[in-house]
């Protein structure tokens, strides 16, 4: 299936067709059509009714074989029940209820029967098969349909709905256009740009010319419209095979890599990375830089640019305390694309170049972070010992890996025979990983210590309890308790010498 | 006054006066070329911040905009200060791409900046198309005259034979430095904003736009069509 899928593939790139290859297989004269294996309309629809009808038959066998099992399953489970369940009850002697309680229960397994037929019914059947017969059929839709490509057409449609008439014409130009440039996939990258390029040219002079759209709208219009092509163009003009971009990203890569001894005084970057804030704005900044490559609209990928850059800024402004100009700007980006080693990084400076407006990259600020980019890299690949301030012995000694500058303080010792101080101050992770393990401990032996003084309340508690019912038992003993009746108590015991109680004396008169 | 003035609801005075200019606004890409320390940034800082309104926050002075009201058009300058530093001196062409104005900034009381200045004129040459770029030799710290080791008439001579314009400044006391600016623009206009196609328009994005209050049909604005 797979092998004629190619055969008929290659045939029809090729530009002899055998005629009889079009014709239906069935040989009733009529043009066959691949996605129907070769059948014409009507052949393909006898051809898929005969197997569709065999199917349901298929599937009514199935389906009736399996009530006939589970109703001997049933029956012979029902048996057991009556004996065991259902005893002879002595007031109801009739069987009438016991019937009807038996009809019952087969209607109930009837309709489940139903239901298990109305899965193999053929309504359903169709449809499900329709669904892996479109799925089968276009092939391109699927191939496309990603997420984040149809949400992108679904905005376009969207915006372009507030237009009305222009909106409808951009959106049938633009489809008009990605169906062309489908067809030119083999063209250079140039060329590919060129058309990009044209393409918004010729838009955007349509909307000025026939549309007296202002230029703010027409921009509005045409960043949509970027936005909505190269999300569409992206995987087949990114780093395209006719170009030698992917070389290009390997050698500043493994450049890069090499690299990775230069330090920031080297480049005498007027960052301080020792201030948190610093520090943070950096890893920000790395951050931002690295998922340029993971945007697909270059106007995305020029925003990650520009948010590294602000980061970068920031930086500076916080170690300088004062704005930050070019002279400290540049370094400090070549000092964090050597750090990021950002993926694909030549790619994306030409998938930008090509396919971002214009002028959109030689004026404005994104333009002017995007240019520092361009001279960053640029500089990464000429970078030499000069330039970093270095003999070129030294240069070539750090680029053969026989010495590191991290260590140079020691004379090409080691680093672990010189102090772990002297390298936590070359490096700002390890010194605040350091900073965070020294807490870390401090952290530690303070609880230690609250759980001793714990324990020894505990203890404290525990013991006092025990030394405050000693002391009372103590004063208990010493004071006994006695009870020693007072006088006038005791004799008020015998009441015999009471005077008599006074009686009320009646007088009359 | 600023390019913020239609956004500007309350100030009837202002607005009228900005009904009655021409509404577009052209932008000017200008480039500050100069060896380090020789006061580019403070240049740029002048230029962005005294006597007019900063139009970003700056965390950074390293682009900044102006704009620059002229009797007969607007400018909005966005200044693009490079590294100075020689090291980097390979990778610069690419930050004068599309320029319109150069300014070549040398400190007056440094000869050495001087002859690096021309060596970025000659950098300069090389990617110059005549009528694109207008060039500017400008040497900084005039408050230092007394310090002084190029002659004012050097410059001026070099600019004359270069066929530059010449000023000397000064970007701490801010002396001649508006009066640069105000230049740059005329000639900037006169020179490229009248060819076709030299000075792209400019739009800020229309977030609370007069010219849009009553309907959003992106195409209704009429008022303005680009070059």
């Amino acid at each position: 299936m797979i092998r004629s899928h190619c055969i008929l593939r290659t045939e029809r790139r090729g530009i002899h067709v055998d005629q009889s290859d079009l014709l239906c297989k069935k040989g009733c004269g009529y043009y066959g059509n691949a996605a129907w294996q070769g059948l014409c309309s009507k052949c393909w629809r006898e051809e898929y009714q005969r197997v569709r009808q065999k199917q349901i038959q298929d599937d009514w066998a199935l389906a009736e074989k399996l009530q006939r099992e589970e109703e001997a399953a049933y029956a012979s489970s029902h048996g057991v029940q009556t004996q065991s369940t259902t005893p002879p009850q002595p007031g109801h002697t009739s069987l009438g209820p016991f019937s009807k309680f038996e009809e019952k229960k087969t209607n109930e397994k009837t309709r489940k029967v139903t239901t298990v037929k109305k899965f193999f019914s053929p309504s359903s059947r169709t449809a499900s098969k329709k669904e892996t017969q479109e799925g089968k059929t276009s092939p391109s839709i699927s191939r496309h349909a990603s997420f984040d490509t149809d949400q992108v057409s679904k905005d376009f449609v969207e915006f372009l709905k507030n237009l009305q008439k222009p909106g409808r014409e951009i959106h049938k130009q633009c489809r008009a256009f990605l169906v062309n440039m489908s067809s030119k996939k083999d063209l250079g990258a140039d060329e590919l740009s060129e058309c990009v390029q044209d393409f918004y040219q010729n838009l955007a002079d349509r909307q000025m010319t026939h549309f007296k759209g202002s230029s703010e709208s027409v921009e509005q219009v045409m960043d949509q419209v970027e936005k909505y092509i190269m999300t569409r163009l992206y995987k087949s003009v990114f780093c395209p095979e006719t170009t030698d971009d992917e070389r290009k990203d390997l050698a500043t890569q493994n450049r890069i890599r090499a690299l990775h001894w230069v330090t920031i005084q080297m480049l005498c970057v007027s960052m301080d990375e020792e201030i948190p804030e610093v520090s943070e704005n950096v890893v920000k900044a790395i951050t931002d830089i690295i998922e340029m490559d993971s945007k697909r609209v270059p106007r995305d990928k020029l925003a990650c640019i520009t948010r590294c850059s602000k980061h970068i800024f920031s930086a500076i402004r916080i170690t300088k305390n004062e704005p930050a100009s070019a002279d400290d700007f540049l370094p400090a980006l070549i000092y964090i694309v050597l750090k990021a080693n950002p993926p694909r990084l030549q790619s994306n400076i030409q998938y930008i170049t090509r396919f971002c407006n214009p002028s959109r990259l030689m004026t404005g600020e994104d333009g002017y972070y995007f240019t520092n980019l361009c001279c960053a890299a640029a500089f990464i690949e000429k970078l030499d010992a000069q330039s970093l301030n270095l003999s070129p012995e030294e240069f070539e000694r750090y680029m053969s890996g026989q010495a590191s500058p991290r260590c140079s303080s020691a004379e090409g010792e080691w680093p672990h025979t010189g102090q772990g101080a002297g390298v936590a101050a070359t490096n700002p992770v390890l010194a605040q990983l350091n900073h965070n393990l020294e807490q870390l401990s401090s952290i530690s032996s303070r609880q230690e210590k609250v759980m001793e003084a714990a324990q020894s309340l505990q203890a404290d508690l525990l013991s006092w309890t025990e030394s405050v019912q000693r002391e009372v038992n103590d004063i208990l003993e010493k004071y006994p308790l006695t009870c020693t009746v007072s006088a006038i108590d005791a004799n008020n015991i015998d009441n015999d010498n009471l005077p008599p109680p006074l009686t009320p004396q009646v007088f009359a008169g | 006054m600023g390019e913020s003035l239609p956004r500007v609801h309350g100030g009837a005075q202002q607005h009228s006066d900005t009904l009655r200019r021409p509404v577009h606004t052209l932008r000017v890409k200008m480039v500050l070329l100069g060896s380090s320390g020789v006061g580019k940034s403070s240049l740029a800082l002048r230029f962005s911040k005294d006597e007019f309104r900063s139009t970003s926050p700056t965390v950074g002075c390293a682009y900044l905009t102006q704009v620059v009201h002229l009797s007969n058009a607007t400018l909005r300058f966005e200044i693009w200060d490079t590294a100075g530093q020689e090291k980097y001196h390979s990778v610069t062409p690419l930050y004068y791409r599309g320029a319109h104005v150069a300014l070549l900034v040398y400190d007056i009381t440094q000869r050495e900046t001087f002859v690096r200045a021309q060596v970025w004129l000659k950098e300069l040459e090389k990617q110059y198309i005549p009528g694109s770029t207008v060039i500017w030799l400008v040497g900084n710290k005039g408050d230092l005259a007394h310090d002084r080791q190029v002659p004012l008439e050097e410059g001026e001579s070099l600019a004359s034979n270069k066929g530059l314009y010449f000023i000397e400044t000064s970007a701490l006391s801010g002396e001649q430095v508006n009066e640069l600016l105000q230049s740059v623009a005329h000639r900037v206009f006169e020179c490229i904003g009248a060819q076709q196609g030299g000075l792209t328009e400019w739009q800020e994005t229309p977030t609370v736009d007069l010219r849009h209050k009553d309907s959003f049909n992106l195409f209704a604005s009429c008022c303005k069509v680009g070059p």
